[in-house]
């Protein structure tokens, strides 16, 4: 059973879906991914999730075991989270705490706890207003745990900050994710195979592909030829469709890419292959596709 | 001269006197404030310039234009 | 109850910080010294520097106690009104605008204490300043020309009380419905100046309106007793205060907190 579950959840904004049935299954314990580039629908499915806006049609539904309003059981840090700038980091975090049920005192210590967490203990009694931005996103991450929620929902944790800010907030939710299950949105499949476990990639409100990383990794490794030739390589490449290890090929000119089942029969064939030599051959390399490509494929253009 | 003097005699300063120190009072405030909260619509100097000058509405004109909120 | 109470202290600290728990009464407690004081020296000021072309002989009869109450009461209405609108027409508009809003509805917070914690906080500040602007009004008044009976005052007082209460609804409201914090000011001082002015040009037509309360308690305070349609203004002003709250935050709930952005 999902910790969160949606069944064909889909948000319309003037007759075009933003988000067009999605299907998602958020698992306990886990650390996973929304990815997709800009405008592929991830604000907006996350917010359906937090209940901020109403899905057009689908369903949203929370683990049975947490009864009540979901709410009181997901903690939130929204891409850019705004602040009132009047209150002091620890007032913002008490009041956050406050408002999630706990009581002053409750709130009171479960700030000071957090607040060393994220590294604002020596800033909380200064105006948010005076914050830079990576503090302000270490702040926002800080009320999103006030309520120990189940599920932690960042959107964009990282991408508006610098290197520094970055790695910082990273190896942060590498220490969150070992106490509560993490979903973020991110553009960067770095960011993503960096701490999830789980990864969903959308794309105009889509999903494309779901599932364990390791194995979408293993899956999409293919063993892969590179070859460069002296002449042209075209009319020779037709001597190898037929072979059984082929498995892909994509020729330009002097240049020929070979995706293949079986490596050491592939590398094999062509190595002793007499036409082949014929044409002179310049380069041949072995190397693997990646995750990588195929996010670049999916998401490109 | 001596009428007018009379007549000054006969006006209740103790009960004008708050006029002055209630809009003194909001100067202050718009100052204090202008000062502190650091951000306004416009230059920060032309509304001191308002808060000072313009007499009874210069702060209140602060407060409901010149401040910007966080 | 308990994240009302949380989110009107919120309120509440927020005013303090930028002063408009102080700058606000103030206004209204200069109003309230002002306007008795100019109703006193103003047939002088007249007499003395009026440039009166020699031999008119005028008379400029000292206003009643009753009247200057009303006077005040009239400043309140235009600038009061005035400074009360614009200080608050941003306060649900406001933290949509600028985002602050939405870890707060995040939190398992419901929307109405959202809604009615932001109305009853600038009720309040409303009320605390037309409350200290009216006492010093009617000592100035005693003070300067005379006294009005106690149960009058409070009568006109409460009458008067409930107006305020139908304007900062009506912000609560159009500040619900708008972006636009200007169109929020406009709408709101538009429909109470048509509404004041409809009620003193069609009393007859207007009985129900909100807008009469203004006129029956200058008449409470002149005459101790209630004019004819007091109390049918009085109910409908009590019912279209709950009707109006009631719309703001159905209207509030029904907007969707986060706005599409691409």
């Amino acid at each position: 059973m999902g910790l969160i579950k949606t069944v064909g959840l889909t948000k319309t904004y003037n007759g075009t879906n933003a988000v067009d049935g999605i299907d998602l299954s958020i698992k306990e314990g886990v650390c996973t991914a929304l990815l997709g580039p800009n405008g592929a629908g991830k604000t907006t499915t996350l917010n359906m999730l937090t209940g901020l806006i109403n899905a057009t049609s689908g369903t949203i539904s929370f683990d049975d075991r947490y009864m009540g309003d979901r709410r009181k059981y997901i903690g939130y840090l929204p891409q850019y989270p705004k602040f009132y700038g009047w209150m002091t980091g620890e007032e913002y975090i008490i009041f956050s705490g406050q408002l999630a049920g706990l009581t002053k005192k409750e709130a009171l210590s479960r700030s000071d706890e957090l607040l060393s967490l994220v590294g604002l203990s020596e800033d909380k009694k200064k105006r948010v207003s005076g914050y830079s931005g990576g503090m302000k996103q270490r702040l926002g991450i800080a009320q999103s745990l006030i309520h120990s929620p189940k599920l932690l929902i960042l959107d964009e944790p990282v991408s508006a900050l610098d290197p520094i800010g970055r790695r910082e907030v990273l190896e942060l939710m590498k220490t969150l994710k070992e106490k509560t299950s993490i979903l973020f949105s991110t553009h960067v499949l770095h960011d993503a195979e960096e701490i999830c476990e789980e990864i969903f990639i959308i794309k105009k409100g889509k999903l494309i592909i779901e599932g364990d990383l390791v194995e979408l990794q293993r899956k999409y490794q293919k063993p892969t030829i590179y070859l460069n030739t002296e002449e042209p390589i075209e009319d020779w490449s037709t001597t190898i469709k037929q072979k059984e290890w082929l498995r892909h090929m994509d020729v330009k000119k002097n240049k020929i890419t070979v995706t293949v089942e079986d490596m050491d029969m592939a590398r094999e064939a062509l190595l002793t292959d007499e036409s082949l030599r014929k044409l002179k051959i310049n380069s041949f390399e072995v190397a693997k596709t990646t995750l990588e490509d195929l996010f670049m494929e999916v998401t490109g253009k | 001269m001596e009428e007018i003097l009379n007549e000054l005699q006969s006006v209740r300063w103790d009960l004008l006197a708050p006029i002055a120190i209630v809009s003194f009072v909001l100067m202050i405030v718009a100052m204090v404030d202008c000062f502190k909260h650091g951000k306004t619509n416009g230059p920060q100097w032309v509304w001191i310039l308002v808060i000072v000058f313009v007499n009874l509405i210069g702060p209140i004109l602060y407060f409901i234009f010149g401040r910007r909120s966080e | 109850m308990k994240q009302w109470t949380i989110l009107f202290k919120k309120e509440f600290k927020e005013s303090l910080r930028n002063f408009k728990w102080v700058w606000i009464p103030l206004v209204f407690i200069l109003l309230g010294i002002t306007q008795p004081v100019t109703s006193y020296y103003l047939p002088e000021i007249l007499k003395n520097f009026g440039g009166m072309p020699e031999g008119v002989i005028m008379e400029f009869p000292m206003p009643t106690a009753p009247q200057v109450l009303a006077e005040t009461l009239g400043q309140f209405n235009q600038i009061g009104i005035l400074v009360l609108v614009l200080a608050f027409m941003g306060v649900v508009a406001g933290e949509r605008n600028s985002g602050t809003n939405i870890m707060v509805l995040v939190k398992p917070v419901s929307y109405t204490a959202y809604m009615l914690s932001k109305w009853a906080h600038m009720t309040l500040l409303a009320f605390v300043s037309y409350l200290s602007g009216f006492l010093i009004a009617l000592y100035y008044t005693y003070q300067l020309i005379g006294s009005v009976p106690a149960s009058d005052v409070v009568s006109g007082f409460v009458v008067y009380t409930l107006w305020l209460l139908f304007v900062t609804t009506i912000v609560l409201l159009f500040s619900t419905i708008f972006k636009s914090t200007a169109a929020v000011a406009a709408l709101t001082l538009g429909l109470s100046i048509i509404l004041s002015l409809l009620s003193s040009i069609t009393p007859e037509l207007m009985q129900w309106s909100p807008g009469m309360l203004a006129s029956h308690s200058y008449y409470l305070f002149q005459t101790g007793e209630a004019n004819d349609g007091l109390w049918l203004s009085v109910v409908s002003t009590v019912l279209l205060v709950v009707a109006m709250l009631s719309i703001s935050v159905y209207i509030f709930k029904k907007k969707e907190v986060a706005t599409h952005t691409s």
